[in-house]
Formats: structure tokens, C-alpha cells, sequence
């Protein structure tokens, strides 16, 4: 068992929706241990000095994103982010640019009703779905490695929300449909098995999508899984306006 | 947390039963060295607004006939101008190279039979594309070429 290295000073925000108006800051000296990460820091804090701090985390392995927060005024993913990083003290606030529900929690609904703009999930046409040529004998799609290859970076978004956080363009314009759900329904876009392009293509030409992005490259910038979401962004302003301007001079299928 | 976003980012589509909290940007947003990156190049548009307003003016003085468009090209010759050009040239390169370090692969694909080229290859394509493309066009504003 590790030994109790030193301490750290702890600047945690607070906000309690019966008692506060705005959030403040509530200090903290604990023991760390050297191999510590900073959502370690957190429990310490819950489970044996104040049990009225509220935050989020599940899987502890950079998988189940719920533990995104802002340390020292950067989003980072607790669980993957080490204490060793920083020395005396650290300052974690809840995810910026999200109303804050209680301490370090913040509400998410804005982002599951944005998410569901872009339909990520496989759509078929309609006249196509009974197409049993296109399924296996095992029932199924077939995807071959290079079909798969061609979506699944973006496919590896966690939605830990890291990416909205750090998005200048999310603080600004709450229209701003934002990197994670631009990248997935890019990813979709992308996906052999699915017809719903030109359909997200629409939504992506809409107003507050793909083209409010002013290319600050920051939600590339923090994502922890490396998904890129600028690039998805970029790569999706491109198929939005290629799909429009096919659109111009190509009869739609069916009409 | 001491900046403020704006106070519907990120809001439910409907209010829920309980009261939030406004959502904030760190008060230091301005000072990280990323954010300043992107500060600046949002300011190289001014540069481009000047340089675009100086080929309008130069456009217009065009139309008015060879007098003065002859003053103003002599015009350019100013040191100011010239000062000018070098900051353009500048802002081109900087935004140049900001665009492409976003085109520079993030994460090898780990399937699939084709093979994702080295960010260095990557980088290579593209500037030696790029330095290509710069020396072709000076040939031609030089009348070496056509």
C-alpha cells in the first residue's frame, strides 16, 4: 500500500440550488497519494471530508465520460487526468459553457436534445428496407474492414462533454448544434450501412450547425479519445455542401 | 470560474424543475497559449479586410482611367505598404500552417487493409504541396511561366 506522499490544497465549486445564488469556491488541504488521479482527490473529499459534494463518475477508465470537469480552468476527464500533474494546489469547477445543477454536476439535457438533431443512429430508406441483398446469411450488414475504417475514429466518442466545454463557439451561440454531436452524425454519414446522409446533410446546412464552426480546433484539442471532432466538423461542412450542390443539378432518388 | 457564457448555452429545451446555475467559462479563458492561437487568428482577418479594401481602392482607381491608376501602383511602392505586405504574407503562413496542423492525422484506424500514412509523411505531402503550388504561382507572376 502507498504511503500518504503529501498534500494538496483543493479549490472545489460549489452551488447548492436551495442555498446559493451563484456558485462559490470551497477549499480543501487532503492527504494525496503519488499515483493518485484527480477523481481520487474527489472521492477523498466525498467519503471522508464533506459527503455533501456532488459529482459525477462511473467506470474510472476513460470509457463511460461522466466524469468531465475543469481542472485548473481546462476540461479534462478526471479519471485520466493524474494529481502528479500538478503541485500544491489544483482548482476543479463543474464543465463551463453547462448550467450548473448542483456542484460539480451540470445539466446535459440541452446536449441530448442537440444530439438527437443529428439521428445517430443507422437510417435506412424506407423503399430499401426490406432489401434482403443487402443483409448476410447470418441476417446482418457486411462491413468490410476498410468500410469500418472509414467511421470508426469518430465512433470512439465517449460523450464526456470535454469538447462543448472547451468550444468557444458553445459559449456563444446556444443554437450551436457542437463538436461531439457534429462528429456523430458525421460518423453515421460515414457508415456503409446507413442512407441517412442526405437527410443529416440538411440538418448540417441548417443554422447554428457545421458552419457556425469558426475552426478554433479546440475541441480536437481536449478530447481524450482522440476523436478529432474538427476535423468531423470540417469533413462534414464539405459533404453538407457537396450533397447541396448535387442537389442543383442531380434528380433526387424517388422523384 | 469568473467569465460568464452566454446565459442559454447549453440549455435544456425546457426548464426543468431545478434551478441552475448560469453556465460560466473559466475567467482565464484568454490566457491559455491555444486560446490565444485562435485569437490571433481571428485578428489576421483585419489584415485580410485591409488587404482586400487596398485591391478595391486599386480596382476603383482602374476605372478611372491610367493616370490614376498609374499613381496608384506607385503608391504601393511605400514602405508602409511594403511593411503591410510582409504582415500579410505572414498571416497567410500562419493561418496556412493552423489549417494544416488540423489536417494532420489524430488516431491511426486500427482496422481496415489501407494503411494511414505517418503524420510527418502527412506533414511532408502537404507543405511540399503547398511550396509547390507558391513556386508555380510566382513562375507565373513572374512571366517565366505562360
Amino acid at each position: 500500500m502507498t504511503e500518504a506522499a503529501e498534500m494538496m490544497h483543493v479549490e472545489v465549486t460549489r452551488f447548492d440550488p436551495d442555498q446559493d445564488e451563484v456558485p462559490k469556491v470551497q477549499e480543501y488541504d487532503i492527504p494525496i497519494q503519488s499515483d493518485w488521479k484527480v477523481l481520487d482527490a474527489i472521492n477523498y473529499i466525498k467519503d471522508e471530508v464533506d459527503s455533501s459534494l456532488s459529482h459525477r463518475w462511473s467506470c474510472r477508465m476513460a470509457v463511460c465520460g461522466s466524469c468531465g470537469m475543469m481542472v485548473n480552468g481546462e476540461p479534462k476527464l478526471t479519471c485520466k487526468t493524474s494529481l502528479a500533474d500538478y503541485s500544491g494546489s489544483i482548482k476543479i469547477e463543474p464543465l463551463a459553457n453547462f448550467p450548473i445543477v448542483r456542484d460539480l454536476v451540470v445539466d446535459i439535457d440541452g446536449f441530448m436534445d442537440k444530439f438527437r438533431q443529428v439521428k445517430p443512429w443507422i437510417l435506412r430508406a424506407k423503399e430499401r428496407a426490406e432489401d434482403m441483398e443487402a443483409l448476410n446469411e447470418k441476417g446482418t450488414f457486411s462491413q468490410s474492414p476498410a468500410e469500418l475504417g472509414a467511421f470508426k475514429q469518430f465512433s470512439m466518442c465517449i460523450n464526456c462533454l470535454l469538447c462543448y466545454s472547451a468550444c468557444p463557439v458553445v459559449a456563444n451561440e446556444p443554437e450551436f448544434i457542437g463538436p461531439a454531436a457534429i462528429a456523430l452524425g458525421h460518423r453515421y454519414n460515414l457508415d456503409s450501412r446507413d442512407e441517412g446522409a442526405r437527410e443529416r446533410n440538411e440538418t448540417f446546412r441548417g443554422e447554428g450547425t457545421v458552419f457556425s464552426c469558426s475552426f478554433a480546433n479546440e475541441c480536437s484539442q481536449v478530447c481524450p479519445k482522440n476523436v478529432d471532432p474538427a476535423a468531423a466538423v470540417n469533413q462534414a461542412k464539405l459533404g453538407a455542401v457537396i450533397d447541396w450542390a448535387k442537389g442543383l443539378v442531380l434528380p433526387r432518388e424517388g422523384a | 470560474m469568473a467569465g460568464t457564457a452566454h446565459p442559454e448555452a447549453m440549455a435544456p429545451p425546457q426548464k426543468g424543475p431545478t434551478r441552475t446555475a448560469p453556465p460560466q467559462m473559466p475567467g482565464t479563458w484568454w490566457g491559455a497559449p491555444r486560446i490565444r492561437t485562435y485569437l490571433l487568428f481571428g485578428a489576421t482577418g483585419i489584415v485580410y479586410f485591409i488587404a482586400g479594401t487596398v485591391f478595391l481602392h486599386l480596382v476603383w482607381q482602374l476605372g478611372k482611367g491610367p493616370e490614376a491608376w498609374e499613381t496608384a501602383l506607385s503608391s504601393l511602392s511605400h514602405p508602409a505598404y511594403i511593411a503591410f505586405n510582409a504582415l500579410t504574407l505572414v498571416s497567410v503562413i500562419f493561418v496556412g500552417v493552423r489549417a494544416f496542423g488540423g489536417m494532420m492525422p489524430k488516431m491511426q484506424p486500427r482496422t481496415g487493409p489501407i494503411p494511414v500514412l505517418p503524420a510527418g509523411t502527412v506533414k511532408a505531402l502537404i507543405y511540399g504541396v503547398w511550396s509547390l503550388m507558391t513556386l508555380v504561382i510566382c513562375l507565373i507572376l513572374a512571366g517565366v511561366l505562360f
